[in-house]
């Protein structure tokens, strides 16, 4: 076996304890150095993953699996992982003296979701699953003092343990009724028989909370507004990349859609999703909130691909979650510095950003006109994927729904731009904005319009990675 | 002959009798006990499941132990966050913590 | 089906029994002398308790019982690790090393931090 090619997990691992012990020894003198080594490490991993992103190898008889599939994931992650550190140095008064702890926690969330983009094993990708849950509670509740934070991290807590019971209480179902835990050998060993509908239901229960799914999405606006925003930001980001990649290989290798006709269920919840998450985003005035709405639409979205479960629409899943990377950092990007500099996330905060910081007010409306699926923005090539996807399959209703939703998704987007560029403010001057957010900001916008103009280039690469199921 | 299914109905009430505690205790701490019942009721799934599937032996073991130790860590976290609100509110009832709603 | 139950009916009879007897035994062979004041005390022997059995406790009582509670629970890796040493060889031994060097990392945090001090 090839251990070199784990790697990047090493290497995430090990900084991740490195920063913890520096911030042990040199507490308060380490501060800089903590984020530079953190982020060195994760664009590090990022290049050890695109470097080797064609080979493969299974290790430890099929547990742990490396193949396109997890290193386009890996990439992913690292990516989010270093926008959102980027993006984080405009908090880092608030956070106050616990500041390596939360490099390290932002490294061993990535590693938990790089276990969970390669586990070849239902234990693999439990551990990896609480390893990413775990670090997210601290994270979620990470300003001790206030006391939305703590709320939303108890909350997080509580219901993020009772869907990973009901998970696991799903996952031994099945290993039970197939005697191995292993995904490639289950769907050979199991049948069409209640206990593993109950089961499988279980499991998707318990992946549709990660991913924030409709009916199981009620924790996600809370969480969402009383989390940090840059931890939001992963937490929408990362952790349903996280959730898709694991979600992906079960209901691919282990309970073939194609080989139970799971596929309807999935088309109706994602269905439930795109409708219930616009409808419930027209009403927020909140930015943050209206925010979490529509990362609970876009789980909508996403999910169309993987019921489609063909060529396009699982390419179209890869290729969603990466440009969602992009936009969805850029735009929390903006309420973050909106927030550091007037202390809100109210709609009326944005008033007339356009004529404060044009910069921002630019990167928040090409990002969300992109999470509307405007051309030529990023999104619209996503949703092309995937809706076409979903057509293929049969599912021409779930595409007419999924392109309504994207029409009425375009109102409350708007609404946000009609703030920026119209609205009147009192206040007026720019935003302080620090280098390394600016850093990010730049990314997301310049990525987002880059894969809306030449989608090929990310295409080709969702391509390779999908290869593993076709 | 006390078989399989006779396992399987015990932890399924038990993982009913957690979901009940969770879904209608009121109190932080008596939330986080009712999920460890129902994390435990799968450890007894998994038990029973290297025992009488028997497979691979150790694979369920395996798992339980796996489950016991994540068990642990997430209530340590979720109880140094309810001593944290509690410092912040003198209160570990669920329904005073409303900053938070849709 | 129902003889597995007898079993467990059985030993359920004989732990109830076996206590009551030993009980019993010692109630017929004690002396018989009448209870005085000292005896009627909730503590025969030992000191006297003072004030109320609620009261509260130190939060650090809890960061003790949280620290212990992770590091008494991680030491189930090293039971089967330990049970299958001569199989498993180097290899794992090394996994085990760095396992308990991540654990000792974590223990040195919580003293760093202060969750060992006690006041």
């Amino acid at each position: 076996m090839n251990y070199s090619l784990l790697a990047p997990e090493i290497l995430a691992t090990a900084v991740g304890m490195l920063v913890l012990i520096l911030g042990l020894i040199f507490k308060d003198r380490a501060r800089q150095s903590v984020g530079i080594i953190s982020l060195l490490s994760l664009v590090a991993v990022l290049i050890l993953v695109i470097l080797r992103f064609t080979d493969t190898q299974v290790f430890f008889n099929g547990i742990y699996q490396v193949d396109t599939y997890a290193n386009f994931f890996k990439a992913l992650f690292a990516l989010a992982a270093v926008l959102v550190i980027l993006n984080s140095s405009q908090y880092m008064e608030r956070f106050g003296n616990k500041k390596s702890e939360f490099y390290a926690l932002m490294m061993f969330a990535t590693v938990g979701m790089m276990v969970m983009a390669s586990a070849g094993d239902l234990l693999t990708i439990y551990i990896g699953l609480e390893l990413m849950t775990v670090s997210f509670y601290i994270l979620t509740a990470y300003l001790l003092e206030d006391e939305t934070s703590s709320e939303a991290g108890l909350k997080y807590l509580i219901l993020g343990a009772i869907s990973s019971a009901v998970l696991l209480f799903g996952m031994s179902l099945v290993f039970a009724l197939s005697g191995t835990t292993v995904i490639t050998q289950i769907a050979g060993q199991i049948s069409r028989e209640p206990a593993l509908i109950a089961g499988v239901i279980l499991i998707a229960a318990g992946f549709a909370f990660k991913i924030a799914a409709v009916p199981f999405h009620m924790w996600a606006p809370d969480i969402y507004q009383g989390a940090p925003t840059p931890i939001t930001t992963y937490l929408a980001v990362g952790s349903k990349a996280a959730g898709f990649a694991a979600l992906l290989r079960i209901f691919i290798f282990a309970i073939p859609l194609t080989q139970f006709n799971w596929s309807l269920v999935l088309a109706i919840l994602a269905a439930l999703t795109m409708v219930v998450g616009n409808l419930i985003a027209l009403t927020q005035t909140n930015v943050k909130r209206m925010l979490a709405y529509s990362s609970i639409a876009q789980a909508g979205y996403i999910l169309a691909g993987l019921a489609a479960a063909n060529q396009y629409g699982l390419k179209g899943v890869l290729f969603y979650a990466m440009l969602y990377v992009f936009s969805n950092t850029g735009a929390f990007a903006v309420a973050t510095a909106v927030e550091v500099n007037t202390g809100s996330t109210d709609r009326d905060a944005f008033n007339a950003l356009g004529q404060r910081s044009p910069m921002l007010a630019a990167v928040m409306t090409i990002c969300l006109l992109s999470l509307a699926g405007i051309p030529p923005m990023a999104g619209f090539a996503g949703k092309f994927y995937l809706f076409s996807g979903a057509i293929q399959a049969g599912y021409l209703w779930l595409a007419f729904i999924g392109l309504l939703m994207s029409m009425i998704s375009v109102y409350y987007y708007l609404l946000v731009a009609k703030a920026m560029y119209i609205g009147s403010n009192p206040q007026t001057g720019a935003m302080t904005v620090k280098a390394p957010a600016r850093l990010a900001l730049w990314v997301c916008l310049l990525a987002t319009i880059l894969i809306g103009v030449y989608p090929a280039l990310l295409s080709n690469w969702a391509q390779t990675a999908i290869s593993i199921f076709m | 002959m006390i078989g399989f299914t006779h396992y399987l109905i015990l932890s399924t009430i038990l993982f009913g009798i957690g979901m009940y505690g969770v879904l209608s205790k009121r109190n932080a701490v008596a939330v986080l006990m009712s999920v460890e019942i129902m994390l435990n009721a799968v450890n007894i799934n998994f038990v029973a499941i290297s025992r009488f599937i028997n497979s691979e032996p150790g694979v369920g073991q395996l798992f339980a132990i796996f489950v016991i130790v994540v068990a642990a860590a997430e209530v340590a976290v979720g109880l140094a966050l309810i001593i944290t609100i509690y410092k912040q509110k003198k209160s570990v009832n669920l329904d005073d913590f409303d900053l938070l709603k849709w | 089906m129902l003889g597995d139950y007898a079993t467990i009916g059985i030993f359920l009879l004989l732990t109830i029994l076996f206590p009551l007897a030993a009980l019993g035994l010692a109630w017929v062979v004690r002396p018989k002398p009448l209870p005085d004041e000292e005896k009627l005390t909730t503590y025969e022997c030992g000191v006297d308790t003072q004030g109320r059995t609620w009261v509260r406790f130190r939060v650090n009582y809890f960061l003790y019982a949280l620290v212990f509670l992770a590091f008494d629970i991680e030491t189930i890796f090293l039971f089967p690790w330990a049970v299958r040493f001569k199989a498993l060889g180097l290899f794992a031994f090394v996994e085990m090393l760095v396992f308990i060097a991540i654990l000792l990392t974590g223990l040195w945090y919580a003293w760093k931090e202060g969750a060992l001090e006690w006041y």
